[in-house]
């Protein structure tokens, strides 16, 4: 198992990484998904083994790794087993099969092992008609897939994607996430993915994780907004208004300054018209979205003066009559709101 | 002008009659030049990446250290050299003083900061990715390094010639360390002050023509290798 333990990252003083612990067990396949800036490309490069954590460990199979009082550095056969592909990956100079075969032949693999290990490889991932190719002659689509495929030729433990599908159509994205799951029922692998895609997360992973300034969400990872907590005013009580896009949110804290909230969407009631409630929340818009992500539950997006997601059952969807493009009306009490 | 024209056309014959003290001159600075670029090279060239990619207490100051040594004026090169090899030096017991190997050395030192300085400008260069990637494709140092040098091929070649090109022009030093010995330590830089200093103008010019031409060879030799290397 690849872990973090007691970790606090800092660039230039500033922490960008606090988690106390983030475990990727075998076999396992973690979204991470948060806003840009979340501390997402951090957390993977630590986990991939390419730099320290300022502060805390990480481990492999319970052993420090990287980092820790012991100031553990990674050699090359470590880095092996936890394979990380960028989010703007780049191949080496040569052609896709010599990047294929870059870290098979690091590893001292014999040239005509390096061959078939490539071959199979490729076609796995469908990208052997590019085997000859330079990377001057492939689209940006078909660098992530390479750049996957290269990290998988390794066979490693643990596979981190940073944004696997930033820069793929629905239908490459669809391919790629396609050859991933075939890949973990081929042999055990663990994959842990960065994505800004809440709906490509929910339909293949395992545990969706939110990260927001560098701290694990104790919520689930849509609604989560970065504001600017105003300073507590005498005799307001704990009662505050906080402006997220053109609304106001109303929300219960003591807290100051910047937070991060984040609204469940199992906390948000959905109607077609604003119903009499003690919510404190009450926003009509439009739906934009609807998606079965799971048996039986419907999660709404609608663009209320914000983007925001409910979960609903199937059945309150069409007993409601939620259609893309139709009226809707989300309401939440201000103490549903978590600010962290 | 006819003055000039002379000294041209005294230089075409010497070089198309391979007048043997021509000769002797020209591949005794190639033999001085290619054996400290080499040197140079071999030691500056790893000590850039390493400057350039690990991060370590005083690398600023590393940095300034061998930005500083760039201008180092090639004489007091030449005067240190001359301290340590002379016979009270503490390499006096080499007996390299007057000799080509004592050139080589202060072209060495000369060399060895361009080659450091420009290699680490030119692997700051490369796309950090690309370091990144081997890393992660468990590559081990000598090889992520390979992979990072391959990409700033174009750059390191560049340094090579700028190594090459400062050796080659030298003077001072070889003047110090040399002697500008006949037939021993007389290279085409020191040759050519002797030779206007003693009125033999056609002679220099024909020398200040082939060093031009030793160094328009080069940067078309390593042109034609980048080019292939391209393809």
């Amino acid at each position: 198992m690849l872990e973090l333990v007691g970790v606090r990252h800092r660039y230039d003083g500033r922490v960008v990484l606090d988690l106390a612990r983030f475990e990727v067990p075998p076999g396992a396949l973690i979204a991470m998904v948060g806003p840009n800036g979340s501390g997402k490309s951090t957390l993977l490069r630590l986990l991939a083994l390419l730099e320290p954590p300022t502060e805390g460990e990480v481990r492999l199979d319970g052993r420090p790794v990287s980092g820790g009082p012991a100031r553990a550095r990674p050699d090359a056969a470590l880095r092996r087993r936890v394979t990380l592909v960028e989010q703007r990956p780049i191949l080496l100079r040569g052609t896709v099969r010599d990047n294929l075969g870059f870290g098979l032949r690091a590893r001292g693999m014999r040239r005509a092992d390096v061959n078939r290990v490539t071959e199979a490889v490729a076609a796995r991932f469908g990208v052997t008609p590019l085997l000859e190719r330079h990377r001057h002659e492939l689209s940006e689509g078909e660098v992530q897939r390479v750049a996957v495929a290269r990290a998988l030729a390794l066979e490693p433990e643990v596979l981190l994607l940073d944004e696997p599908v930033s820069s793929a159509d629905r239908a490459a994205a669809q391919t790629l996430y396609g050859a991933l799951a075939e890949e973990r029922r081929r042999r055990p692998l663990a994959i842990c993915l960065a994505s800004h895609q809440l709906e490509d997360a929910y339909r293949w992973a395992d545990d969706v994780r939110a990260l927001a300034d560098g701290k694990l969400s104790p919520v689930t990872p849509e609604n989560l907004f970065r504001v600017e907590l105003p300073a507590w005013v005498p005799g307001s009580g704990d009662l505050r208004h906080v402006r997220v896009g053109t609304v106001e949110i109303a929300v219960m804290t003591d807290k100051a300054g910047p937070a991060i909230l984040a609204v469940p969407p199992t906390d948000i009631f959905v109607s077609r018209e604003p119903l009499p409630s003690s919510a404190r929340n009450v926003f009509a818009g439009r739906v934009t979205r609807l998606s079965r992500q799971r048996p039986g539950a419907v999660h709404v997006t609608a663009d209320v003066g914000v983007e925001l997601v409910a979960m609903v059952t199937e059945e309150a969807a069409r007993d409601l009559q939620l259609a893309p493009g139709g009226p809707v009306v989300f309401a939440f009490k201000a103490s549903a709101v978590r600010v962290f | 002008m006819d003055f000039l024209g002379e000294g041209l056309r005294r230089a075409l014959a010497l070089i198309v009659q391979g007048d043997a003290e021509v000769t002797g001159v020209v591949l005794l600075t190639l033999k001085v030049a290619v054996t400290a670029t080499a040197i140079a090279c071999t030691l500056g060239l790893p000590l850039g990446f390493f400057l350039a990619t690990r991060p370590f207490w005083g690398r600023r100051a590393a940095f300034t250290l061998v930005n500083t040594a760039l201008a180092f004026p090639t004489v007091v090169t030449g005067l240190l050299v001359f301290g340590l090899l002379s016979r009270r030096g503490p390499l006096g017991g080499l007996g390299w003083l007057y000799t080509w190997q004592a050139i080589a050395v202060g072209d060495v030192l000369i060399a060895l900061p361009i080659a450091a300085a420009l290699s680490a400008a030119a692997v700051q260069g490369v796309d950090p990715r690309i370091r990144r990637t081997a890393q992660t494709l468990g590559a081990s140092a000598w090889r992520t390094a390979w992979a990072v040098a391959r990409e700033a091929r174009f750059a390191l070649g560049a340094v090579i010639t700028a190594a090459f090109g400062h050796v080659i022009a030298e003077i001072g030093s070889a003047m110090i360390v040399g002697g500008n010995i006949r037939g021993s330590t007389r290279t085409l830089t020191t040759a050519i002050a002797l030779y206007t200093g003693q009125g033999e103008f056609g002679l220099a010019l024909a020398l200040g023509i082939i060093l031009l031409v030793l160094a328009l060879l080069v940067n078309v030799v390593l042109q034609v290798l980048q080019g292939k290397a391209h393809a």
